[in-house]
């Protein structure tokens, strides 16, 4: 009589023991690095934030499949100083059925953000070793805003050409106006030597040079 | 006296602003503190100031005094002084066609990169993520964001060489942004290029002064510091730090193109170029002493963040390896906990072999690079780690936009001005064809680049920059030299000079041109030849992208063939010329003979 009530009592946690143990088949690696995210805030890792988080895999566990989850159905073991521990979650309905890996990280992802909050974490700081997490979309503007840039510079810089043709035009209008023929530009005449390896100083023999006026632009 | 019928600087400050704009370019960042770190920090400083004083300052003087006193462009400078020897103009002019295609690309990148600086998140900060958003795209993962940013989405880098893609679009308008700019900047002639160069520079320094400040209040700058100024005196020792400070003076001073030649046409007659040409080196040196003690805080930084992040890493590695509390290792104790761990859990240590780090703030800061490499990946990197990124990055790129605009500007002279001088173009030009010149020279050159943006661009890039200009400018300034020495006469160049300035030019200058210049050109210019046979099939550093990383591979047949018709196109211009000029003297002289007997027949 007294074995079966020792058996009776004892069986859960033998059960628990074998059921979650590292490496088990169907259960998941939890890493949590408190100190780094909350540095001089952080929270010291106990009984009572172990019973948090068997809860919100609970809620997770039911809010996924639908099925009412308890605490007792979580079970978390090995847990070391890093602050990480093994889980596996057991049925309702029969706590020696472990639920499938696949159900639980479907679970795990769909509500990967209430688990974060309730631990003041994030995706970094409380890792679920092998489900990765699905990082946000980058944001993407409507129009990539270098082309914009791109746009005013190449504007103000077609203004810049526009501007210098136009005021061209305008001073060949006023200097034909003002002398006539004469053209009085930038780039004048020039007065070249014959050939003769040497180019003497200041001394040109008019013979050779050729006058090119050359108008501006 | 004839009448002076060319343009002037206002100002001889423009002049002197213009030649510091050309000379102080992006070699000044990107080459110099390479050199200085590869051969051992301030003691490079002893070879390059005297390299400066033995062949920078002199040939710079006698750069400058022949444009002066020719007032002409290369081709016709050169022809004055020795009909013979007007193939060396054009080889300068054909060396700085090549720049001038080539030079474009980079300051296409610099705009690429300074639109991309106004976003919230640099995008070089950060990887993107893969197709099904589990994580960073796998390139991104296996190199940096940096490179990434560099390799896959500014050039879109294929493979090798041999294997090309198409035009980079996004590219391709920076490209043409930039060669617009640069029009817009020669337009003129120089007076608009005169009023630009007061800001090209003279905005560098403010940035590079803004940057001095910052880089030093970086956290762990003090590292690179050290660093640079600890000299490594054996360095001294090794020959090739001597080559490589004598050719760092030759191109950082932009010798051989023909610029200073067609900046210095453009002054009065009697202008003092003595005093401004050892102002412009003594700048030019200084520039690239001062860049490279920012660039060195700047490693100091990246390498410090670097290994501390490594550290970091290590230290999780060890926490979640042996599951210990979190605050039992810290940033400070992580190689005693190792040795530790090492001694008391053996086992698990050995699990751990594969994935443990080695960090090490020395093979950090070792990690020299140069190029596009360091302007675009290394600084990219620390920018990004800084506070306010985007206004760093911004002031950044806008100095690489100065330095490679001003060093465009002489580039671009450099082939307008003997055009405009060159008899055979000016003889089948009418008016409005005489004033479009630069507007074609432009057009051509960005037709010819587009080439640059495709996806195998930078690959013949690399081509462009390492064989385009090297071994030609070297020819070119040692033709130069002692054409000038020797063919001209010192004598003769004396009295031109002493004609221009008052004062004839004293022995330093003299000993300079006729004796240690030429023979130390000379010895770079075997140098050169030697490495080159020995060098065997010239390699490039290729993107690798499942590895992440840079390798070397060989040119193809196709390749080497290119770098050949380069090395040759513009060497054989000297001895081309030189035979035509020669053939065609002897039929001149041939019919001045015939006629000339039938003159005193008939007389």
């Amino acid at each position: 009589m007294l074995e079966r009530i020792f058996i009776f009592l004892f069986l859960p946690s033998v059960l628990a023991a074998q059921l979650c143990k590292p490496d088990a088949p169907e259960g998941f690696k939890v890493r949590l690095s408190i100190k780094t995210a909350l540095q001089d805030e952080a929270y010291e890792w106990d009984g009572n934030e172990r019973f948090l988080f068997q809860a919100t895999l609970a809620f997770a566990m039911s809010r996924h499949t639908r099925q009412e989850f308890n605490v007792s159905n979580i079970l978390v073991c090995d847990e070391t100083p890093r602050v990480s521990f093994w889980f596996v979650v057991t049925s309702p309905d029969d706590p020696s059925q472990l639920i499938n890996r696949g159900k639980v990280e479907a679970a795990v992802r769909m509500s990967r953000n209430r688990i974060n909050s309730a631990f003041l974490l994030s995706d970094e700081t409380l890792e679920f070793v092998g489900i990765l997490p699905t990082l946000a979309a980058p944001v993407e503007p409507a129009s990539p805003p270098w082309l914009i840039v791109f746009g005013v510079v190449m504007g103000l810089v077609g203004a810049g050409i526009v501007f210098l043709l136009v005021s061209t035009v305008l001073q060949k209008r006023r200097k034909k106006n003002q002398e006539g023929d004469e053209g009085d530009d930038d780039e004048e005449a020039r007065v070249k030597t014959a050939e003769n390896g040497c180019r003497s100083d200041g001394i040109y023999n008019t013979s050779f040079s050729e006058d090119e006026p050359n108008t501006q632009m | 006296m004839a009448k002076d019928a060319r343009d002037n600087w206002e100002n001889p400050m423009q002049f002197v602003l213009a030649c510091v704009s050309y000379a102080v370019g992006l070699g000044n960042v990107w080459r110099f503190p390479y050199l200085c770190q590869m051969h051992g920090g301030g003691g490079f400083l002893i070879p390059y100031l005297l390299m400066l004083v033995l062949e920078g300052v002199p040939l710079f003087y006698l750069e400058l005094a022949i444009g002066q006193k020719m007032r002409l462009g290369s081709i016709g400078a050169w022809t004055a002084i020795s009909p013979y020897l007007g193939g060396l103009g054009l080889a300068s002019v054909v060396t700085s066609l090549y720049l001038c295609l080539y030079y474009n690309i980079i300051n296409a990148w610099s705009f690429w990169y300074l639109f991309h600086s106004f976003q919230s998140v640099l995008p070089w900060a950060a990887c993107p993520l893969n197709a099904n958003r589990t994580g960073p795209s796998e390139e991104c993962e296996r190199a940096t964001p940096t490179q990434y940013f560099f390799y896959r989405e500014t050039l879109n880098i294929s493979p090798s060489i041999e294997e090309n893609g198409g035009i980079h679009t996004g590219q391709a308008l920076c490209f043409l942004l930039a060669w617009v700019i640069t029009y817009l900047f020669i337009v003129r002639g120089v007076k608009s290029t005169g009023k630009v160069v007061y800001f090209t520079a003279t905005f560098p320094y403010v940035v590079l002064f803004i940057y001095l400040i910052r880089g030093f209040t970086l956290h762990g700058a003090i590292n690179g510091i050290k660093y640079m100024f600890t000299p490594k005196m054996e360095e001294l020792a090794n020959p090739t730090t001597w080559i490589n400070a004598a050719t760092q003076i030759f191109f950082s001073l932009g010798l051989g193109f023909g610029s200073l030649i067609a900046f210095a046409s453009y002054n009065q007659y009697h202008n003092n170029f003595e005093r401004q040409a050892i102002i412009v080196s003594l700048i030019n040196s200084g520039t690239s002493i001062f860049s490279s003690v920012v660039t060195f805080a700047i490693y100091g930084f990246k390498a410090t963040v670097n290994y501390e992040n490594c550290l970091e890493r290590t230290r999780i590695l060890l926490l979640n390896t042996f599951s210990l509390s979190e605050d039992s290792i810290t940033i400070d104790n992580v190689f005693e906990r190792i040795v530790e761990l090492n001694t008391t859990h053996p086992e698990q240590f050995a699990e751990l072999n594969g994935k443990l780090e080695d960090c090490n703030l020395e093979s950090e800061l070792s990690t020299a690079v140069e190029g596009t490499g360091l302007a675009f990946i290394v600084y990219s990197e620390a920018i990004k780690n800084m506070p306010l990124s985007q206004l760093w990055s911004v002031l950044y790129f806008i100095m690489l936009l100065m330095l490679g605009m001003g060093s465009m500007l002489g580039n671009i002279t450099a082939i307008i001005t003997p055009l405009r001088d060159f008899k055979v173009l000016s003889c089948i030009s009418t008016e409005v064809f005489n004033g479009k010149k630069k507007c074609i020279v432009c057009f051509i050159c960005l037709l010819l680049g587009l080439g640059f943006t495709t996806t195998s661009g930078n690959y013949w890039f690399t081509m462009f920059n390492d064989y385009g200009a090297t071994f030609s400018l070297l020819f070119i300034v040692l033709i130069e030299v002692i054409t000038v020495s020797y063919i001209y006469g010192i004598k003769r160049f004396e009295r031109d000079i002493e004609d221009m300035l008052g004062h004839r030019p004293n022995w330093y200058w003299k000993i300079m041109w006729a004796g240690v210049s030429p023979l130390l050109l000379i010895g770079l210019f075997l140098f050169y030849i030697i490495n080159y046979i020995q060098g065997g099939t010239p390699t490039y550093q290729a993107w690798n992208k499942d590895l992440g990383k840079s390798e070397q591979i060989e040119y193809p047949l196709f390749g080497q063939a290119f770098i050949g018709l380069l090395l040759a196109s513009s060497v054989s211009c000297v001895p081309l010329t030189a035979l035509y000029v020669f053939c065609q003297r002897r039929k001149h002289a041939q019919r001045h003979m015939q006629q000339h007997t039938v003159n005193t027949v008939a007389a």
